[in-house]
């Protein structure tokens, strides 16, 4: 049984001088901050080995004096900057993981322009990442690769994966990646086909807007930005609070454009008629069925994730047809999972112990 | 030592963190009702239709004035990033250049580090291998 809480007086000055010097460093850093930038974010060296419009191949330069055998491509969420994979020295995935001997390459995207507009999932599954994948090859000389997809770029990856078992992907790393659209409740109202007209939205507008990808996003918690403010003038005194909010804000508000008749495609397919968890998706006319993946698959899920709750996430180490296979719940929440103090500590150790096994 | 609970600080970051739960939770009812996603889609495709044909305008109104569009910006200003990453690897390969001559004079491409990297024992996947 604990003692009741008392109030230690002698402690009392101290703790007001404390908050006398915090409101004081407040004002200072305050000003510092409207008329300073953020830290320089995705610095990790790195060559460009394609551009095709939207897409964005990138190989990181070695840090190890010897790396495993497969290389690894991290194939990046549609919607979002790949930088979350490369904050700042001490903060980045990609650091982290050439530092422990890995050969990373990464797929990013930009912004479709408006003639991208018609890109459809199968010019993502059936033309992107074969075409990197190939890059990848032919660069690092090795066949096999281990793949990594973050949130929809881990759909975009099973979805390759199921279509072409026999293919390069060596291994499979998801992280946070929806199987069951039915269950990202807030996302199936705001997209509930009686009164969602994507066809006329998509008509209209061409490519969706980012503004509205990041309101979507926002509206699952439309408290946070508000409180989040608060926090930070509460922490402003706080160089450290500071940089990780910028470098996450910063992320965060980056949101992409999607091009039209993806964003059509991911809609009628995913949210309304939920076809991967139906086992019924297609891409391009070919099937694409989660049990047809044989390779090595580790799925790592949030605790606290608002964008893709457990419930969605779940159903995917069940219905992949692998024999090696685990599912990892880790605190932490969707972006925190995979950057940040919190990815530092928990997945990032997971999963080098995991993937280290078959990278050679 | 004082107790945090009686810690004024503490607790108003506390009551901040139950704010934010309590209003999200209280909002995300609202956001999953019916009546929400209906009205805001029709809000929504009235803006989007709107927001479209405000684009088309601006960017004739611009090409008019001959003045560049927010999406040539934005192509622009990619260009410069892309530009910008390119500078970046020139002054690393300087500096590396540097560093091993310890003059400015070029030196080949460095070598790709050997793929002969073992993982530590304990780390070896226990599962089937398929």
């Amino acid at each position: 049984m604990s003692a009741a809480p008392t109030l230690d007086l002698a402690s009392i000055p101290d703790r007001i001088q404390s908050e006398v010097q915090r409101a004081i460093l407040r004002s200072v850093k305050g000003v510092e901050y409207f008329a300073s930038s953020g830290p320089a974010l995705g610095s990790t060296p790195k060559d460009i080995l394609s551009i095709r419009g939207t897409m964005r191949l990138y190989h990181y330069r070695p840090l190890a004096d010897e790396i495993y055998r497969v290389p690894i491509l991290i194939v990046m969420a549609t919607t979002n900057r790949g930088y979350i994979m490369d904050m700042v020295p001490g903060q980045s995935f990609i650091e982290f993981l050439l530092k422990r001997g890995y050969d990373v390459y990464m797929l990013d995207w930009t912004a479709p322009k408006p003639e991208e507009q018609s890109l459809r999932m199968e010019d993502y599954v059936l033309d992107f990442i074969p075409h990197c994948l190939r890059l990848v090859q032919e660069d690092s000389g090795e066949q096999d690769v281990n793949v990594i997809g973050y949130c929809f770029g881990g759909v975009l990856s099973l979805l390759y994966a199921s279509i072409h078992p026999d293919g390069p992907v060596r291994s499979l790393i998801c992280f946070t990646t929806p199987i069951d659209f039915r269950e990202m409740t807030l996302f199936q109202n705001f997209s509930d086909r009686r009164y969602f007209d994507v066809d006329r939205l998509v008509d209209a507008v061409g490519n969706v807007p980012p503004e509205m990808i990041l309101s979507s996003f926002e509206m699952l918690r439309p408290a946070s930005r508000a409180i989040t403010q608060i926090q930070l003038w509460d922490n402003i005194w706080n160089d450290e609070y500071v940089k990780s909010y910028r470098m996450f804000d910063r992320w965060a508000t980056d949101t992409l454009p999607l091009a039209g008749e993806y964003f059509r495609g991911i809609t009628k397919d995913l949210m309304w008629d939920n076809k991967l968890f139906n086992g019924t998706m297609s891409v391009g006319g070919r099937g694409a069925d989660l049990a047809k993946i044989k390779v090595p698959l580790l799925h790592a899920v949030a605790e606290h994730d608002h964008i893709v709750p457990y419930e969605a996430a779940r159903h995917l180490i069940p219905m992949v047809g692998s024999s090696d296979k685990e599912e990892v719940i880790l605190k932490g929440g969707h972006v925190s999972l995979v950057a940040g103090a919190n990815a530092v500590k928990r997945l990032w150790p997971k999963l080098d112990s995991w993937l280290c096994g078959r990278s050679t | 030592m004082s107790d945090k609970i009686t810690d004024p600080v503490v607790l108003w970051q506390k009551m901040l963190g139950e704010m934010e739960k309590g209003f999200n939770s209280l909002a995300n009812q609202a956001l999953a009702s019916p009546q929400f996603s209906k009205a805001m889609n029709q809000a929504g495709g009235v803006t989007a239709g709107a927001h479209k044909q405000l684009g088309d305008i601006m960017e004739k109104y611009f090409i008019s004035m001959n003045m560049p569009s927010r999406s040539q910006m934005v192509g622009v200003a990619e260009r410069l990033q892309t530009i910008e990453g390119q500078l970046n690897d020139i002054k690393l390969l300087l500096q590396e250049m540097q560093k091993q001559t310890g003059t400015m004079r070029p030196a080949s491409a460095p070598a790709r580090p050997p793929r002969t990297r073992q993982p530590p024992a304990a780390s070896l996947p226990s599962g089937d291998k398929t």
